[in-house]
């Protein structure tokens, strides 16, 4: 109990040091994350998303939900948060058919699915498969290092996460845009804190600065689920190439 | 007793002339038998006389089968046809030089003085007068008077319609008198094509021309340009202008948009470079129907002032929309918008989000980043007036030093230009734009009022039911429940519509200075069209919409594109149309339109009353007024009497049972000539091409001479009775014969041959 305690006022001076975003006009601008919930270990990395929250929050001018929602993959309600978060360390089990029509449609009206696999490569494995029944026909592909999604904030050259196991994203296009992205590097693993502010797990090989890599890659995955393209656009271009050099 | 002058040789045999041919060829076929026969006789003379006498027989034989005659005629000559055609086109109205008659009554001097010399001609030919323009006419006689009336002139047309041969007689010449002044096949000149079809008129052609062609004067003789042209991209206008008589001179030429000079460019003309086309090129700013006018100066002594300009209408239509839209912080209501007009071929979208704001900490170097600065002064004040529609989405301008620039935002809006701001922390009174330069263009107030987060469905009001934006059904009763079956949102701008604002949808029970808050509302403002959004959710009504099938998400594309197409005042989305029958017409011409007129709910208006007015579209002065009343279909036409030339507009206002349904317009230009009396310059040197390509003469009318002509001779042609005498049936044949076949019997027989 003390230590829940202690963790609470801790929260509370870190938000009254750090200078505050401007409140969003209710909840509904604000990026709210959503973690998928489904039979089996849903949550491997407690607290991942609350960090990747406030660290979007303190980074850029999203205004973003403090915690996060955990949601059923069935669920109406995941199409009033457009950011779904699914992570595991086992394959994911094989979903029901509610589960990918909810899901079929959610990502076709604009959702973003981040899949984040915490385990050995068996949960990404197995989201790629299930990809495949949501949204069939699609292709799932390796995305470029010189996708926008690699510029939409920071400007990175590989993705990174708790390991590298995998040195690529994978990801489906839904309507001329990422939908959902797939990582097998342990995002969760680089962004969780435990209740007293440490890391929870070390991250190998690169120990703080792929840590920060993470981070960096987590800013970019919201911002373009935000902006998609944006940075894109011509206007860009030339501050990009020039800063990329 | 019957005389007979002429004679000829005819055959009288009644078979048909293939039997003629087998009988010539049977016997030559006698012919190469008695040559075979003939093979063994050794001594040459034998063989040659047996031959000779076998020929001659076969030949008498023909003879006798052909039955060869003498034909007796009586015979006449007939008067061949010199056609003289009179030039009765409008440029014979001008005259022949400075302070000088007409080149139409120096026409008719001319003919009254050759008109000996065409009587001496009448012996062996006969005279038919026409005039020619626009096309060829018969004239009454040499005296008729040929008014130059014309607004064209086709030579080798009028040449072509001239018959070859009437009541027997064939065209033996032609006698072409006129200024030369061609503007249809050849108005540039003689072609390969125009000379082979004047050589195969078979006829000479003699010329002469009235006016010297070194009439002083200068045209803009074409204005080519594409009959629309797309709004900002570079429009060029072809200009082809000409100098006679005026020596070396550097002309001024302008190009204006009713009354506004787009471009200007001068032009070297002169005694060597009589003609020159050159481009003037401007970039149309906005859209419409505008009338324009290309213009030269008036110098001195011009044989026609009517040619120094010309008018045109141009219809300026935009390729795509181009949207400017810029963010205060990312969220998924921008992110909702930026992809449906990102996917929207027919916009152009320019974004600016704010991704990081001064208190933010991105714990990276700026090289790490790949942020821009947002380029104010460029966008808002270069690069504004090149956008349709600005949209402003939860963006607070005040950190950006935006203050200066908000007044060209009101002005772009006023000018024409459409603007949206779309609800959030940052927008409205939230924003500080309460106070701002734009506070008067907004169609909401603010009140004072804090943010309201409660959760609601907004309320169609009865404008809205009808507002083209707010339209998401086919009928008023679908849009409602269209509307009725969208999520509800959370959380608007607490504000209130300004004086003349439309409030389309409402807050149900939150209620600002005595209204129901405004949760869109729209307004016209000067020439430009803005709207207000105050809710930072509409993106609901897609993603939200969508948890139950794709037709909640169609409403808020529906919603959106609706309202773009309305900002930016899509001509579809007009109730009352003009349209002009013809948008540039020649002078002294009735102006002519079709209004049509829709009610609220886009049907057509039936009886609404028309105001219909003309303008000077320059001035802006009024000319005329009518007012009538549309039919069963909506529609009605309107005409108005020949008001001079210039540029007009046509502007109609509609209203039916009381309540105004709105105004359209459109622009006609009065072009100051034609083509016609454009061309001052007589062209005496096409003239003497036509004569000298025929094979007729030509001369100028001052000579008061006929031109040489070559006419074709009479025709001799057989008239009444003709008699035929045989000659075979004279003795002398028949005893050439009968020597020929006895004499070969006897000789062969002599001989030893069969």
């Amino acid at each position: 109990m003390k230590r829940k305690a202690l963790a609470t006022g801790l929260l509370v001076f870190v938000s009254l040091v750090l200078p505050r975003q401007s409140p969003a006009f209710g909840e509904t601008s604000r990026l709210v994350f959503v973690q998928g919930r489904y039979d089996g270990d849903w949550n491997p990395r407690p607290g991942a998303l609350r960090r990747l929250a406030f660290e979007v929050a303190v980074r850029t001018s999203i205004a973003t939900a403090p915690e996060e929602k955990v949601l059923p993959l069935d669920s109406p309600e995941l199409f009033f948060y457009p950011f779904l978060y699914l992570s595991g360390t086992r394959p994911l089990p094989a979903l029901s058919r509610a589960e990918v029509e909810n899901l079929r449609r959610y990502l076709t009206f604009g959702g973003f699915l981040l899949c984040d696999d915490a385990g050995d490569g068996a949960f990404a494995a197995s989201c790629e498969r299930e990809l495949g029944r949501i949204l069939p026909g699609r292709t799932l592909g390796r995305i470029p290092t010189d996708h926008v999604l690699f510029k939409s904030f920071y400007l990175l050259s590989h993705p990174a996460g708790r390991t590298l196991s995998r040195p690529y994203l994978t990801g489906v296009v839904e309507g001329g845009r990422l939908a959902a992205v797939i990582s097998a590097n342990d995002l969760g693993g680089a962004w969780a804190r435990d209740e007293f502010g440490a890391w929870s797990y070390d991250v190998v090989p690169g120990g703080e600065a792929q840590r920060e890599v993470a981070f960096r890659l987590g800013v970019n995955l919201a911002m373009y689920a935000l902006c998609t393209d944006y940075k894109d656009d011509q206007v860009h271009l030339p501050f990009i190439m020039k800063r990329r050099r | 007793m019957e005389t007979f002058d002429d004679w000829k040789l005819v055959l009288l045999a009644p078979w048909p002339r293939w039997a003629l041919f087998v009988l010539a060829a049977l016997a030559l076929l006698g012919v190469i038998l008695a040559a075979r026969g003939l093979r063994q006789e050794r001594r040459r003379a034998r063989r040659a006389v047996l031959l000779g006498l076998r020929t001659a027989s076969m030949l008498a034989l023909l003879f006798f089968v052909l039955e060869p005659g003498v034909r007796h005629l009586q015979t006449a000559t007939v008067k061949g046809r010199l056609a003289v055609l009179v030039d009765g086109s409008a440029s014979m109205e001008l005259p022949t030089g400075e302070g000088r008659a007409s080149r139409a009554a120096e026409a008719a001097e001319y003919l009254r003085a050759v008109m000996p010399a065409l009587s001496e001609l009448e012996r062996t030919h006969t005279l038919e007068f026409y005039r020619y323009g626009e096309k060829l006419q018969p004239l009454s006689g040499p005296g008729a008077a040929v008014e130059p009336t014309d607004e064209a002139t086709d030579i080798l047309g009028a040449l072509e319609a001239l018959p070859r041969r009437q009541g027997g007689r064939r065209l033996a010449g032609v006698l072409l008198l006129g200024d030369g002044a061609d503007n249809a096949s050849l108005s540039r000149g003689m072609t390969r094509e125009a000379r082979e079809r004047l050589r195969s008129l078979g006829v000479a052609i003699s010329t002469v021309w009235t006016g010297d062609g070194r009439a002083r004067d200068l045209a803009i003789e074409s204005v080519r340009v594409e009959d629309f042209a797309f709004v900002r991209n570079t429009v060029e206008v072809e200009v082809t202008v000409s100098a006679a008589g005026m020596g070396s001179l550097e002309v001024p030429l302008s190009l204006q948009r009713e009354g506004e000079v787009v471009a200007q460019k001068s032009v070297i003309l002169g005694p060597k470079q009589e003609r020159q086309t050159v481009k003037l090129s401007f970039v149309p700013d906005r859209i419409g129907e505008f009338v324009f006018t290309v213009s030269a100066p008036v110098y001195e002594h011009e044989a026609t002032v009517a040619n120094n300009s010309e008018t045109f209408v141009l219809k300026v239509i935009r390729d795509r929309v181009r949207v400017l839209h810029v963010v205060g912080r990312p969220s998924w209501d921008q992110r909702f918008l930026r992809t449906l007009l990102r996917n929207d071929p027919n916009v152009d979208l320019i974004s600016f989000y704010i991704l990081r704001t001064q208190q933010d900490q991105p714990r990276a170097p700026e090289h790490e980043l790949s942020l821009i600065p947002f380029p104010v002064d460029e966008i808002f004040d270069k690069q504004l007036w090149s956008f349709d529609l600005v949209v402003f989405q939860n963006f607070n301008y005040r950190p950006y030093r935006m203050d200066r620039y908000l007044p060209n935002l009101q002005r772009y809006v006023e000018e024409g230009g459409a603007f949206v701001m779309i609800g959030g922390e940052n927008a409205f009174g939230e924003g500080g734009y309460d106070q701002s330069p734009i506070a008067s263009i907004l169609p909401v107030e603010a009140v004072g009022a804090a943010p309201n987060e409660e959760v609601f469905s907004p309320r169609l009001t009865e404008a809205g039911l009808r507002h083209p934006i707010t339209r998401l059904g086919s009928s008023a009763e679908a849009t409602r429940r269209a509307w009725e079956q969208l999520p509800p949102i959370p959380g608007i701008n607490v504000t209130r519509a300004r004086p003349g604002a439309q409030v389309l949808l409402e807050h149900p029970h939150v209620v600002a200075g005595g209204q129901n808050a405004p949760v869109v509302a729209v307004a016209e403002v000067g020439r430009g069209r803005t709207m207000a959004v105050t809710t930072d959710a509409s993106w609901y009504w897609a993603m939200v919409a969508a948890r139950s099938g794709e037709g909640g998400a169609r409403h808020y594309e529906r919603f959106w594109l609706q309202a773009i197409r309305w900002l930016v005042r899509d001509p579809d989305l007009t109730r009352v149309r003009v349209q002009a029958v013809q948008r540039t017409v020649p002078p002294r011409t009735p102006l002519a339109a079709t209004i049509s007129a829709r009610r609220a709910d886009y049907a057509p208006a039936e009886g609404a009353r028309l105001e219909v007015d003309l303008f000077d579209a320059v001035t802006g002065a009024p000319v005329e007024r009518k007012v009538l009343e549309t039919g069963p279909d909506g529609t009605a036409r309107v005409e108005f009497a020949p008001p001079g030339v210039g540029a007009f507009k046509v502007v109609a206002r509609a209203e039916l049972g009381g309540v105004e349904l709105g105004t359209g317009q459109d622009v006609i230009a009065v072009r100051a000539t034609t083509a016609e009396r454009g061309e001052a310059r007589a062209r005496p040197e096409l003239l003497q091409e036509i004569a000298e390509i025929t094979g007729g003469g030509s001369i100028s009318s001052t000579a008061r001479r006929l031109p040489p002509m070559r006419l074709l001779e009479p025709e001799v042609v057989e008239v009444g009775r003709s008699e035929d005498r045989p000659v075979w049936d004279r003795f002398g044949p028949i005893l050439l014969l009968a020597a020929c076949l006895g004499g070969e019997w006897v000789l062969r027989r002599r001989w030893g041959h069969a």
